[in-house]
């Protein structure tokens, strides 16, 4: 009988098995422990935490490290990925023609057209017209809000654009109420003496004029050929509380199409096939589906996504200590984003949604040095130490000791940096694939789509549910559900929306409702991992038919996920596969598969 | 009355037209109209009462606000404080409310009492050299949503804002920060300006004191 240690080194944990296996190879799983990896996984560094880990692994059954004959390790697999991002459209104001932008505060509702004129001439112009009134900052409520009361004796005055914001203040100053956009930055570019329309919607709507090309050609006269203009500018300003579109003889608003280049990819027959970037991340997509392997990916030199895949290539080259000219890419993932941008040309700074290709990148590396770690430890532990097996076979092993599965069994590892994926037959053959896009690519998305720059905070919203504090005594839960406290809660959290960690709240500083959080969240998940769950199983499926894999089982960190795994399952159980998050011996639940797998593999399981 | 009004549009005009030849960064700070000096300001009601108002954020003022003090610790008079914390509590369109309180010179104190007479839970409290406390009646009077010590560095501008903050906490709504200048010589330049002003507010300091709802004396529409 001998004792095995099995040890699974990761990137962020380092976990371990111990089993007695006896004369006739029967296996008895004894105790297991997770310690964080020290160090970059794959150095030395490492030795600290796997011995950390056996020790505290042994304890539990009265054990110590001399006690164990074998320890074995994980072949780790020699991918790595990285990520990156391009926008490709931008939006471009000419000439003032609308501000279309979102004030806190406007005031007043419904709209009103006229031609524009600066608050100090509001006493030359000709009487009994319409008027749209320009306001700096200089002016206070007060005054404003007294000339315009003095002023509309002998013009009517049909709104006003104001640089403060001060928009209710002055409104409610006023005689007559009209619609008023305020916090307008560059108030001296609006142009003067032209017509103009101010619309402000009721309180929880959106505009309903401007944001309808027809309406727009009504107020101003405009013929079908004019019309055709305008439809851009209503486009950017559709879901605005508020907007303000002035007519000028060439202005006009236009979404531009950024020439961002060309990727390259190239099989191991030497074909080189082209894709423009511009085109999208589904036309990509479709395009590497089609490709059998992929030898390398290249960008168009001197373009935009060029030069992003070389940033990508030149870190990849400094990780692995390899020259540049040796990395190749050997998949890729696209994804269709978007990317709030300051509009160009705009007055009271404008942003709109642009759209963006996002791309995860995946490199093989050469062999990890393990054989190096495991001469080292059996130096110091005086135990024999064997680098035992590739991770997405050992992987699959533990995987196996899932209760309800059935061969041939297919594991899905969603990590941080690739999405591996194995497949083990009736016979005992697995095979194995690793893909770009993982947990680090969903970070990456969700940062930009929330427009939040602080990657550890993304971190927690993409791992935890948010919940809006309504009062100090009680928050409201994504879903719904209530939770009441019985000490008020720190103030810092007074009206926010804050991230549920297992350890702390933590408030989010950003104006985002709590359900286009969790919209986005839901949606970037299902754009990386359900997109790459059934890619990867394609790919390892006999006959390349993803219905001949039976049973799937997630393991790995992101397998973790409180919702991941529920989203794969919705996508999967369409077609009739079983998913569900592993259950390794029934007690680890998707973790220590490895290193179950490893100690497994000792009675020489596997082929 | 109509000398008056042409007088008046003349001078906001040639403000404007004098305010359009300087370049942008360099326009002075909003000058506001002159007060009637002579105008009592801080009118008293009666005892203040709770109201269930849930749009109403009150601004508690510390005993000596606008009686025996009128100008902060920096030199802001008190109306024209008072004038934009009132303006920053309407444009988010909730409704400012003065209560005076006479039971303390504590600025915590001051603004958890008035916050607990407010129907929206939400109060303001403001000493007469300037410091600001924004507070919440549920909350322990040491505590607070927000606290603005350093009163020699606040601005008109920010005391327009912190209005505005108190009524989008009173909303439930996100706040947007406030930046105040930090000042490291403040201290040894107004510490004993600071302790003569607080001994003159707290030597009105009455511990059986009412709360005094006063009159906003900023009418809307008046200039």
């Amino acid at each position: 009988m001998v004792l095995v240690g099995g040890v699974d080194i990761g990137n962020s944990t380092t976990e371990v098995c111990i089993g007695q296996v006896d004369d006739s190879g029967k296996i008895h799983f004894c105790s297991s422990a997770m310690t964080p990896t020290t160090g970059t996984k794959g150095t030395i560094h490492n030795i600290v935490g796997i011995k950390d880990a056996l020790t505290k692994a042994l304890e539990k059954i009265q054990k110590d490290i001399s006690d164990l004959d074998e320890i074995r390790l994980n072949e780790a697999a020699p991918v790595i990925g990285d990520t990156a991002m391009e926008t490709i459209t931008e939006t471009i104001i000419t000439e003032s023609t609308m501000i279309g932008h979102n004030p806190y505060t406007p005031s007043g509702e419904g709209f009103g057209l006229g031609t524009t004129v600066c608050i100090k001439d509001l006493f030359n112009v000709e009487p009994g017209k319409d008027y749209i009134v320009v306001i700096p900052r200089v002016v206070t409520y007060e005054e404003a809000a007294f000339l315009i009361n003095e002023a509309s004796k002998r013009i009517n005055i049909q709104g006003a654009i104001l640089e403060a914001d001060e928009a209710v203040l002055v409104n409610n100053r006023l005689n007559r109420k009209i619609p008023i956009v305020d916090e307008v930055k560059l108030i001296e570019k609006v142009p003067l003496g032209v017509e103009a329309v101010v619309e402000v919607a009721g309180q929880g709507k959106t505009i309903r004029y401007l944001s309808n090309p027809y309406e727009i050609a009504t107020l101003f006269n405009l013929d079908a050929e004019e019309t055709k203009y305008v439809v851009p500018v209503a486009k950017s300003l559709i879901g605005n509380r508020s907007a303000v579109v002035i007519r000028t003889p060439k202005g006009q608003v236009e979404e531009r199409i950024i020439k961002a280049g060309a990727l390259e990819i190239i099989t191991p027959n030497h074909q080189m096939i082209h894709v423009d970037i511009d085109e999208g991340a589904e036309k990509i997509m479709d395009l590497t589906k089609e490709i059998e392997e992929i030898k390398d990916i290249k960008g168009e030199p001197g373009t935009n996504v060029g030069g992003m895949l070389n940033r990508m290539k030149e870190d990849l080259a400094h990780l692995t200590d390899r020259p540049m000219e040796e990395i190749c890419i050997k998949d890729i993932l696209a994804v269709d984003t978007l990317v709030s941008n300051p509009v160009e040309g705009g007055l009271a700074g404008e942003v709109s949604l642009e759209k963006a290709v996002a791309i995860a990148a995946m490199v093989k590396a050469e062999q990890l040095p393990m054989e190096k770690i495991a001469k080292k430890l059996e130096e110091e532990v005086k135990v024999k130490v064997k680098v035992a097996g590739v991770e997405a076979v050992m992987a699959t092993l533990g995987a196996m000791t899932t209760p309800g599965t059935k061969l041939p069994l297919a594991i899905l590892d969603l990590g941080g940096g690739s999405t591996d994926a194995a497949l083990i037959d009736e016979d005992g053959w697995v095979r194995s694939v690793h893909l770009a896009g993982a947990g680090g690519f969903i970070t990456m998305l969700m940062a930009s789509e929330l427009g939040i720059e602080d990657r550890t905070l993304v971190e927690e919203i993409k791992k935890y549910p948010v919940a809006k504090v309504e009062s100090l005594f009680h928050i409201r839960m994504e879903n719904g559900e209530v939770i009441f406290y019985k000490e008020p809660l720190n103030p810092k959290y007074f009206g926010k929306v804050v991230v549920l960690t297992d350890k702390e709240m933590l408030p989010i500083e950003k104006n985002i409702a709590m359900e286009k959080i969790v919209e986005i969240r839901r949606q970037v998940k299902k754009k990386v991992f359900v997109t790459n769950a059934i890619r990867a199983l394609k790919k390892i499926a006999p006959f390349s038919n993803i219905k001949n894999i039976p049973n799937v089982v997630l393991v790995g960190g992101s397998a973790l996920d409180f919702e991941i795994p529920d989203l794969i399952l919705e996508e999967l159980s369409k077609i009739g596969i079983i998913v569900g998050r592993g259950n390794i011996r029934r007690i680890e639940g998707p973790r220590n598969a490895v290193a179950t797998g490893l100690v497994m593999s000792y009675g020489g399981l596997v082929k | 009355m109509v000398e008056m009004n042409e007088q008046l549009i003349r001078e906001i005009v040639s403000r404007v037209l004098q305010a359009m030849d300087e370049p942008k960064d360099e326009v002075q700070p909003k000058q506001l109209k002159v007060l009637d000096e002579s105008k009592v300001l801080f009118k008293e009601i009666g005892p203040a009462k709770y109201s269930s108002d849930i749009k109403e954020v009150a601004v508690g003022i510390a005993p000596a606000f606008g009686v025996t003090i009128h100008k902060t610790i920096n030199g802001l008079s008190h109306e024209q404080v008072l004038k934009e914390i009132l303006a920053g509590i309407e444009e988010e369109g909730m409704t400012p409310r003065i209560i005076r309180v006479t039971k303390s010179s504590d600025v915590a104190f001051i603004g958890n009492q008035v916050a607990k007479l407010a129907g929206s839970g939400i109060g303001i409290g403001i000493q007469s050299k300037g410091t600001v406390v924004i507070h919440q009646k549920n909350l322990y009077p040491l505590t607070n949503l927000e606290l603005f010590p350093q009163a020699p560095s606040l601005t008109l501008e920010i005391y327009r804002q912190i209005g505005k903050n108190a009524a989008r906490y009173a909303k439930g709504e996100v706040v947007k920060p406030i930046v105040v200048p930090n000042d490291i010589y403040v201290r040894p330049k107004y510490q004993v300006k600071a302790a003569l002003m607080h001994t003159k507010e707290t030597e009105l300091v009455d511990r059986n004191g009412d709360y005094i709802e006063i009159e906003n004396p900023f009418k809307k529409g008046s200039v």
